[in-house]
C-alpha cells in the first residue's frame, strides 16, 4: 500500500519509513506550490521523528523526451532540495516532552519549527511556510488486489507523521525556464564512520506511490525476489545502468500481470514496455502552469504514453484517490474506473495549511451507571472486590497477586479475554481504577468504578476512557451496561 | 545522536534511545488498533508480535507476555490457518513454553507454512535448549554470512554458549560494524550480550570492561532495563552502591522485580534496612505474580532470586531443576548444581 512499510528494512526504524508523497497547489493561495511527505506507517498517538534522518524532498526540472511508445521524461542534472532534521526531545516548563526541528530551503535559509505546532513556522519574508507533525494519513485503499473488489478503507484511523513545506511558486522555482517538474522524497541516514562495507545512502525514498509495493513486489507475480530494499537504495533520479535492465524486467512483467487481473488484453506488449520505462523513471510528475486536481495524479504520464498532449498540473493532492487510480490504468487502461471501497481518508485534506488532516487520537470516554436500592455503604464492599464477582459477564476471573498491582484475568460469557492492573483504590472515596493491559484493542485504556449515595440509596459509576478505533465503544459499552445492570438483582433498583 | 567512542571501537550513530522507546510503544499500540480493526489482515498479528517482543526485550515490560498470550489466543479463534500457529509458536517460545511451541510449528507445517519460518523458529528453540547445538552452529553460520546484525547476534551468542568467548566477541564486533540501520535497539541488543560475556560468562570475568560495554547499551536505549539492572549489579560489586542506586530507581517503573531485588541489596549495603525491606517485599511479590503467570519463563530469574535475597532456598532449587527440565543448557545446569548445593549445606544444618 503506497510506500508504506516497502522492505524489509522499512521495519527497522518506522521513523525512517517514507509512505507517501505530495506535489499540489496551494489550496489557499494558487500561487504558492505545496510539497509534503509521510514516515511511519501506523503511527501511534506518541510517535516523533528520528534525530538522525534527513528528511529530504528533491525537485528537478524535467522535459517530455518522448511521446506514445517512445515516452520518455527527462530530468536535469540540478536539483533544488528542502531537508527536514529533527532534534532530540526537550521538556516543557510543565514537563511536557516537545521535538524540535529546522527545515532547511533551497537557498540555504533554515526555518525552526515545533513538532505538531498546528501554526507552523513561516520565514521573515513570508515566502515559505513549514509543518511537522502527526496526522491523520492521507492515503486511502479499498480495492483487494488479488480480487479487485471494493473493501473497507484499509488504513482506516491510521496515523502518520507529516511534513509539509509551502513556498511561493515563481520565487522559489524560475518558471520561464520551464514549468514541468519531478520530485521525490527521501530518508537519508548519518553515514556511518563504523561500517567495514559501503555506507547505506538512503533508508527510503518515494516518487510515485505503490512504485515498490505494488509496481515492483507485484503480489500476483509468484516465486519473485523481494527486491524493494535494493530499489529503495538507489539513487533517484540516476538508477544505475547495470540495474536498470533488472528493474525493468520486473516491471514488465508485473505490468502483464496486472493487464490481466480482469482477464482481459488492455495493452499491446509493446505499450506494456512504454510503461515499464516510464515508471522505471521514478519521481512524481506535476506542471505548475496546470491545473493540479483530485484526478490529475498520473495524466501527464499516461496523456504522454497514449501520444497526446497532457492537459492536467498531474502532481498529488492530500484526497487524490491514488490507487484506483493506478490500478484503473494498469488493469484495464482507463477503459473503466475501478471504484474501491474507500472514496476517502478517515478525515479528508483540508483547505488550509498544513492541508493533512488532524490525527485520529481523540481521547474517547464510556459513561454507565446504574442506581441501587442499597445504600453506598453497602453495595461497596462488594464492588471494591477486584475480581469483579458480581459482574453477571463474566465466566471466569483469575486474580494473582493482591493490593495494588493485583492482576486480574476474565474470561466473558462470549469468550472474550481480559487482563487488567489495579492502580489504586480509595474506600474513602469509595472507588477504584485500573489499566487494562490486554484484551481491549485501545491504547491508555483506563477505568474507573466508583459508588456514591444517590437519596437514601446509591449509583454505582463505570467510566472506561482509550484511545482506539471507533469500533471498541460499541464493543465495550454493552459489556459496562449489562454487567452493571446485574447488580440490581443483588440491591434492587432506585426506589 | 549517540556516539560513543569507548574501547577504541567507534559504535555507530542511531537514533536517540529516548525517542526510539517512545516510538517503539507507539508502534505497539498503533498495531494492537489494527488487530482490533481487522485481525485477519495479513501481518498484523506478527506486526504485535515482534513489538510486543522488543517492548519486553528491551524496555522491560513483563506485561508483554500477558499481551502476547492474549493475542496467540485471540487470533487462533479467528484464524485457522498457519499463520496463527506460527503466532502461537512464537508466543509459546518467547514464554519459554518450548515444548508447546514445537507442538505449534509441526502443526504450522503440516497446514502448509513456509519452510523458513518453521526452521528459523526451530533454530531459535534448540539454541535456547541448548539442544541439537552442532547443526545449529552449521545453520547459524550459513546466516551469517549475510552480514547483517541481526544474523550474526544469535551466531555470538551462541559462540558464547559453547564457551568459544573470543569468537564469540569477534562476531559482536563485526555486528557492530555491520550495521547500517538507524534503530538503536540491535546496537543495545549487542552492547548487552558484549557485556554479558565479559562480565558473567567467560572463566576471569572483567566487570570493568563489561561495564563499559553495558553503559554503551544504556547509552543507546536508556529505558533497556536488564542493561541497567547488570551495570548496577557490577558497580554494586565495586562497592559503589550509590552508582547502582542512580540507575535502578529510574527503571522501577517497568516493575521487573530484578529491580526491586537488586535495588533492596544495595539498600542493605547503604544499611537502609527498612527501605531495602519495602523493596525486598516488593520484588517477591513481583517474582511470585511472574511465577504464576510465566513459570517457565521466570525461572531461572527466580531461582537466582530464592537462592539469594530471597532466602528460600527449597524453592530456588524447585525452580532450578524446572528451568533445567525445561532448558538443559549448559548455564541451566551449572545453575541447578550451585542451588543444590546450596540447599544441601541448608539442609546439613540443625533444625
Amino acid at each position: 500500500m503506497s510506500d508504506h512499510v516497502d522492505g524489509p528494512r522499512q521495519i527497522g526504524d518506522p521513523a525512517a519509513d517514507l509512505t507517501d508523497f505530495f506535489a499540489f497547489t496551494s489550496p489557499e493561495n494558487p500561487g504558492r506550490t505545496v510539497l509534503a511527505m509521510c514516515v511511519f506507517p501506523y503511527a501511534g498517538e506518541n510517535a516523533i521523528f528520528s534525530n538522525v534522518i534527513d528528511y529530504s524532498i528533491a525537485v528537478r526540472r524535467v522535459t517530455v523526451a518522448g511521446i506514445g511508445n517512445a515516452a520518455k521524461f527527462q530530468p536535469v542534472d540540478d536539483e533544488i532540495r528542502f531537508s527536514f532534521r529533527f532534534e532530540t526531545l526537550k521538556r516543557d516548563a510543565a514537563g511536557e516532552a516537545l521535538q524540535r526541528g529546522v527545515c532547511k530551503l533551497p537557498d540555504g535559509r533554515e526555518l525552526p519549527f515545533t513538532v505538531n505546532d498546528e501554526a507552523g513556522a513561516s520565514s521573515p519574508e513570508g515566502d515559505v511556510r513549514v509543518f511537522a507533525g502527526l496526522r491523520c494519513d492521507p492515503f486511502y485503499i479499498g480495492l483487494d488486489t488479488a480480487t479487485l473488489k471494493p473493501v473497507p478503507n484499509q488504513l482506516q484511523h491510521n496515523n502518520v507523521l507529516g511534513m509539509v513545506v509551502e513556498f511561493d511558486t515563481r520565487r522559489m522555482l524560475d518558471l520561464a525556464k520551464g514549468t514541468l517538474f519531478g520530485a521525490i522524497a527521501e530518508t537519508i541516514p548519518p553515514q556511518q564512520k563504523t561500517r567495514i562495507v559501503p555506507p547505506v545512502a538512503r533508508v527510503d525514498w518515494v516518487g510515485r506511490p505503490e512504485q515498490t509495493n505494488v509496481r515492483l513486489n507485484n503480489p500476483g507475480l509468484s516465486n519473485i525476489d523481494d527486491i524493494r530494499d535494493l530499489w529503495n537504495q538507489q539513487t533517484p533520479f540516476a538508477i544505475p545502468k547495470q540495474l536498470q535492465p533488472m528493474f525493468l524486467d520486473r516491471l514488465k512483467a508485473s505490468f502483464a500481470e496486472w493487464d490481466m487481473h480482469d482477464g482481459k488484453v488492455d495493452w499491446t506488449p509493446e505499450a506494456l514496455d512504454t510503461n515499464a520505462n516510464v515508471f522505471l523513471d521514478d519521481f512524481l510528475l506535476f506542471d505548475l502552469d496546470k491545473p493540479i486536481n483530485d484526478q490529475s495524479h498520473l495524466e501527464i504520464e499516461k496523456s504522454t504514453i497514449e501520444g497526446r498532449p497532457y492537459r492536467t498540473g498531474g502532481g498529488r493532492t492530500v484526497d487524490a484517490n491514488v490507487f484506483d487510480i493506478l490500478l484503473t490504468w494498469l488493469v484495464n487502461r482507463d477503459r473503466e474506473f475501478l471504484q474501491g471501497g474507500a472514496t476517502g481518508a478517515t478525515k479528508p485534506g483540508t483547505k488550509t495549511f498544513p492541508y493533512f488532516a488532524t490525527p485520529n487520537t481523540e481521547l474517547q470516554t464510556i459513561v454507565e451507571s446504574v442506581e441501587l436500592a442499597a445504600d453506598a455503604d453497602t453495595v461497596w464492599p462488594l464492588i471494591s472486590q477486584f475480581g469483579g464477582e458480581w459482574n453477571s459477564q463474566l465466566a471466569r476471573v483469575d486474580l494473582i497477586g493482591t493490593g495494588v498491582g493485583q492482576l486480574r484475568k476474565t474470561k466473558t460469557l462470549d469468550g472474550k479475554e481480559f487482563i487488567d492492573r489495579l492502580d489504586a483504590i480509595d474506600n474513602v472515596k469509595r472507588l477504584f481504577r485500573y489499566t487494562n493491559i490486554a484484551g481491549i484493542p485501545a491504547s491508555n485504556c483506563t477505568g474507573t468504578l466508583k459508588v456514591a449515595p444517590k437519596g437514601s440509596g446509591s449509583v454505582v459509576e463505570w467510566r472506561m476512557q482509550f484511545v482506539g478505533a471507533a469500533g471498541v465503544r460499541g464493543r465495550l459499552s454493552p459489556l459496562l451496561k449489562t454487567g452493571l445492570e446485574s447488580l440490581t438483582f443483588r440491591f434492587g433498583g432506585p426506589k | 545522536m549517540s556516539a560513543i567512542v569507548e574501547l577504541g571501537l567507534p559504535c555507530p550513530y542511531a537514533t536517540d534511545g529516548e525517542i526510539a522507546a517512545i516510538n517503539l510503544e507507539s508502534a505497539r499500540r498503533s498495531a494492537w488498533t489494527r488487530f482490533a480493526q481487522d485481525a485477519q489482515r495479513p501481518g498484523v498479528a506478527e506486526a504485535v508480535t515482534h513489538n510486543e517482543r522488543q517492548a519486553a526485550q528491551f524496555l522491560g515490560d513483563l506485561d508483554a507476555l500477558d499481551r502476547l498470550e492474549t493475542l496467540a489466543s485471540h487470533f487462533s479463534s479467528m484464524n485457522s490457518s498457519f499463520h496463527a500457529a506460527l503466532v502461537e509458536a512464537e508466543v509459546a517460545s518467547a514464554a519459554h513454553r518450548f515444548d508447546e511451541a514445537r507442538g505449534h510449528l509441526a502443526r504450522a507445517a503440516l497446514m502448509g507454512a513456509p519452510r523458513e519460518a518453521i526452521e528459523r523458529q526451530t533454530l531459535a528453540i534448540d539454541q535456547a535448549c541448548g539442544t541439537n547445538l552442532d547443526a545449529v552452529l552449521g545453520a547459524r553460520r550459513r546466516m551469517a554470512a549475510s552480514g547483517r546484525l541481526d544474523d550474526l547476534v544469535p551466531l555470538g551468542a551462541l559462540l558464547a554458549d559453547l564457551e568459544r568467548f573470543t569468537e564469540a566477541a569477534a562476531i559482536y564486533r563485526q555486528a557492530l560494524s555491520s550495521y547500517d540501520d538507524v534503530s538503536p535497539f540491535p546496537l543495545a541488543w549487542v552492547c548487552f550480550q558484549l557485556g554479558v560475556l565479559w562480565g558473567e560468562l567467560v572463566p576471569v570475568p572483567d566487570p570493568t570492561l563489561a561495564a563499559c560495554w553495558y553503559r554503551r547499551a544504556i547509552g543507546y536505549v536508556p529505558g533497556y532495563v536488564k542493561a541497567r539492572v547488570h551495570l548496577a549489579e557490577v558497580h554494586a560489586s565495586q562497592g559503589r552502591a550509590d552508582k547502582a542506586e542512580a540507575l535502578l530507581l529510574p527503571a522501577i517503573s517497568s516493575r521487573d522485580p530484578e529491580v526491586n531485588w537488586r535495588l533492596a541489596d544495595v539498600l542493605t549495603e547503604q544499611g537502609r534496612f527498612e527501605d531495602a525491606e519495602t523493596r525486598l517485599a516488593a520484588a517477591r511479590s513481583g517474582f511470585d505474580q511472574l511465577l504464576a503467570r510465566h513459570l517457565l519463563a521466570f525461572a531461572d530469574h527466580g531461582a537466582e532470586f530464592y537462592a539469594a535475597s530471597g532466602n528460600d532456598r527449597q524453592r530456588a532449587l524447585e525452580l532450578a531443576r524446572i528451568n533445567v527440565a525445561n532448558r538443559p543448557t549448559r548455564r541451566a545446569v551449572r545453575q541447578a548444581h550451585a542451588i543444590a548445593a546450596i540447599a544441601n549445606e541448608d539442609a546439613k544444618l540443625p533444625a
